[in-house]
């Protein structure tokens, strides 16, 4: 009875109900994706002159005196060419990547992986950091510039390789870092060849991952059969855990440890289980391996679960290079960060020796946590940081596009069980939501607005 | 206008949204999940809006009655959608209950529920203050500010920013209202909620007549606290009346 009072006036010392950890494993990937978004829109709007700015931006420019950007000329045949070539070069890209998996080589997958790592973090995070030096006036002298970028670049890239050996947050916070630096080069395009490029990847992965012969299915494959992990560059969310969960809270007294481990299930499942997949393999109480509690079993089936959620890695681009026109330098040297934008997860996590409830789980990690490659975090970026160089209103658009597109991914991921692609979905809705933003919505809002007519 | 200035007003704008936010939708993962859905809806729902009317604009600044079209047609539009969305989240309740159940935890309390369109609210708020105020402030950046020459005592942005503030707490609170009266089948509370967004809508159209920010801002604001005063006139009554209720029966 007193449950019941404290539940309905709501204050925290009522029994937990569904709704307090529920989705949590969702945010915890939005969060990071959101956040990568975020920088990029950021140093686009700090670094790059727009190309085809938004007749807002021109008339408030023309207001107050500022020039506006140029607009690149570049023309839909070019585009087209190079996302083709891009293309091709991924697949060549990831079948050698198959290849080399097929014949165990994998030091030289962890040497490519650290190798592309490290260049991205130094070549083009090096630009960056210069490019925001001289926009921004900081001073900083060479000597200093020249000693601190290799040691940061070096860490950074350490950590994104070894997350077993540096603090998660850190290890998170690298692999975004990488994720933006590419992300914001991509942006550098010309504006066509940006979304054709985009719209190829999307369907690249569409067919790399579904059809039978792409060489993403084909990868996931040999590792699943023999139960290794694909080296990659990898974002894992962190596992949610019923009770070091909410950092910002503290720990609620009364809590009987095992009672509350049910209403950690991960909201995948809980999908799953709505659409009915679960009722015969669940057994009521459903709770999910990913308790902390077996922290020390849950690394060893770290070890041994068959991660095989992503193909590799990072290539080596050589990125100071950006003009598309060049396609010959394109076919050599851009490669293959997309390899990267592989299915969202694998399900049927291995049983390993831990006694677990039959979960016919989500094929989550073994700590339940959801796992995002990092082409995706870098095409997403790609996608708003364009919409953020016409305007803030389709960057706005895009994001809730983006969104909606990881949501519906996961849905489907919870539906059909199978790895999935993880950029169609959100590319197609980024792309259509920004046309229509760009055609439609603009017009109308601005005049709605600069009335002061808001409903 | 200055970047000090820009962040004043967008604070303005969004600021209750913000530490309504921190505070009490940050904590639960569930509730972010619905603001972003909600933003989305209302998103959707003004693309619509804006496909409809594309081929009329732009209009032409004598006419006021087209700008009455427009605010009724977009009214109904919105309240449509607060339609739809009680409907996905009576769907979403259901699977929400049914996975309570069979994990035997308890179902969703009331505040929960309330919790829940708050979110929802909020989320049609925010979407409002970003697409209405927020895209218009970021590319203003730089020397000197904008007047409307309607609107000559107040900056654009100030008064942009108190419509949406207004907005705000119009579209959170009344989001709360409207999904109570729903639930609970009140006639009185159910037309309430369209009605106090139309005259919301209508009294913007003030804006329109020279000077006539200066009396349409003022007005929407105490309209926006009539609103929260509803609002916690509703919500107080019913957790009242389920806490007897649950007394009673015990």
């Amino acid at each position: 009875m007193a449950d019941a009072a404290a539940t309905v006036s709501g204050d925290p010392r009522g029994r937990p109900t569904v709704l307090d950890s529920l989705g949590e494993d969702i945010t915890r990937i939005v969060y990071p994706v959101s956040a990568c978004m975020l920088l990029v829109v950021l140093l686009v709007s700090l670094l790059s002159s727009p190309s085809a700015p938004s007749p807002l931006a021109v008339s408030i420019a023309a207001a107050t005196g500022g020039g506006g950007g140029s607009g690149g000329g570049d023309d839909i045949p070019t585009a087209l060419v190079t996302a083709l070539t891009f293309v091709v070069a991924v697949t060549a890209a990831t079948f050698l990547l198959a290849l080399l998996f097929y014949l165990r080589c994998t030091p030289c997958l962890r040497a490519y992986l650290g190798f592309s790592a490290l260049s991205v973090l130094l070549v083009l995070g090096g630009q960056v950091a210069l490019l925001l030096l001289s926009r921004l006036r900081l001073p900083l002298d060479a000597v200093s510039f020249a000693l601190l970028l290799p040691n940061a670049a070096g860490a950074l890239a350490l950590a994104a390789l070894a997350p077993a050996s540096v603090p998660i947050a850190l290890h998170q916070a690298a692999l975004v870092a990488i994720a933006v630096l590419t992300a914001f080069w991509f942006t550098l395009l010309p504006e066509w060849t940006t979304w054709a490029l985009l719209v190829a990847m999307a369907i690249y992965d569409l067919a790399a991952v579904l059809l039978p012969g792409g060489p993403l299915r084909v990868l996931l494959q040999l590792a699943i059969e023999r139960n290794e992990e694909i080296p990659a560059l990898v974002y894992e969310a962190r596992p949610v855990d019923p009770r070091h969960g909410r950092n910002w809270r503290l720990w609620r007294e009364g809590r009987q440890p095992g009672a509350d481990l049910d209403v950690s299930s991960t909201t995948v499942e809980v999908i799953g289980e709505v659409f009915g997949r679960n009722l015969d393999s669940n057994s009521g109480n459903s709770s999910s391996p990913q308790v902390h509690g077996v922290a020390t079993s849950a690394g060893d089936a770290n070890n041994s679960r068959p991660r095989a959620t992503l193909a590799a890695a990072l290539s080596s681009a050589d990125s100071t290079i950006a003009q598309a026109e060049e396609v010959p330098v394109l076919r050599e040297h851009r490669v293959a960060v997309a390899e990267m934008s592989v299915p969202l997860i694998q399900p049927r996590p291995e049983r390993s020796g831990e006694e677990e409830e039959d979960e016919d789980g989500i094929g989550l990690s073994s700590s339940g946590a959801i796992k995002l490659g990092l082409g995706d975090f870098i095409f997403y970026s790609v996608l708003v940081g364009r919409a953020a160089m016409y305007d803030y209103m389709t960057v706005y658009a895009c994001y809730l596009a983006i969104i909606a597109g990881l949501g519906i991914t996961l849905l489907l991921l919870a539906f059909f069980r199978t790895a999935l692609p993880a950029l169609p979905v959100s590319i197609t809705l980024g792309v259509v939501f920004y046309v229509l933003t760009r055609t439609l919505l603009e017009e109308f809002v601005v005049q709605c607005s600069t009335n002061l007519l808001m409903f | 206008m200055t970047v000090a200035a820009g962040l004043g007003y967008a604070l303005i704008a969004l600021g209750p949204a913000f530490s309504l936010f921190a505070g009490v939708v940050a904590r639960k993962p569930f509730l972010v999940l619905t603001l972003l859905s909600s933003t989305l809806f209302w998103l959707i729902s003004l693309i619509v809006l804006s496909g409809i009317w594309r081929g009329f604009l732009p209009i032409k600044s004598g006419t006021w009655w087209a700008y009455a079209i427009l605010i009724i047609t977009s009214v109904a539009l919105q309240e449509g959608t607060r339609l739809v969305f009680w409907r996905l989240y009576k769907k979403m309740e259901e699977m929400l209950d049914a996975f309570a159940d069979r994990i035997s935890k308890p179902r969703l309390s009331l505040t929960d529920k309330m919790l829940i369109s708050l979110a929802g609210g909020l989320g049609h708020g925010v979407a409002h203050a970003v697409f209405f105020c927020l895209s218009l402030l970021t590319p203003a950046f730089g020397r000197a500010t904008f007047y409307v020459e309607r609107c000559s005592k107040m900056p654009f942005f100030l008064a942009s920013a108190l419509i949406a503030l207004g907005f705000l707490v119009i579209h959170t609170f009344s989001m709360i209202i409207a999904f109570n009266a729903y639930d609970e089948k009140k006639k009185c509370d159910q037309i309430v909620v369209p009605v106090v967004h139309l005259a919301a809508a209508v009294m913007t159209l003030v804006n329109l007549a020279p000077g006539g920010c200066l009396i349409g801002t003022p007005l929407l604001l105490v309209m926006a606290a009539l609103t929260l005063q509803y609002c916690w006139r509703v919500a107080c009554r019913r957790l009242t009346e389920h806490q007897h209720r649950q007394l009673n029966n015990n």
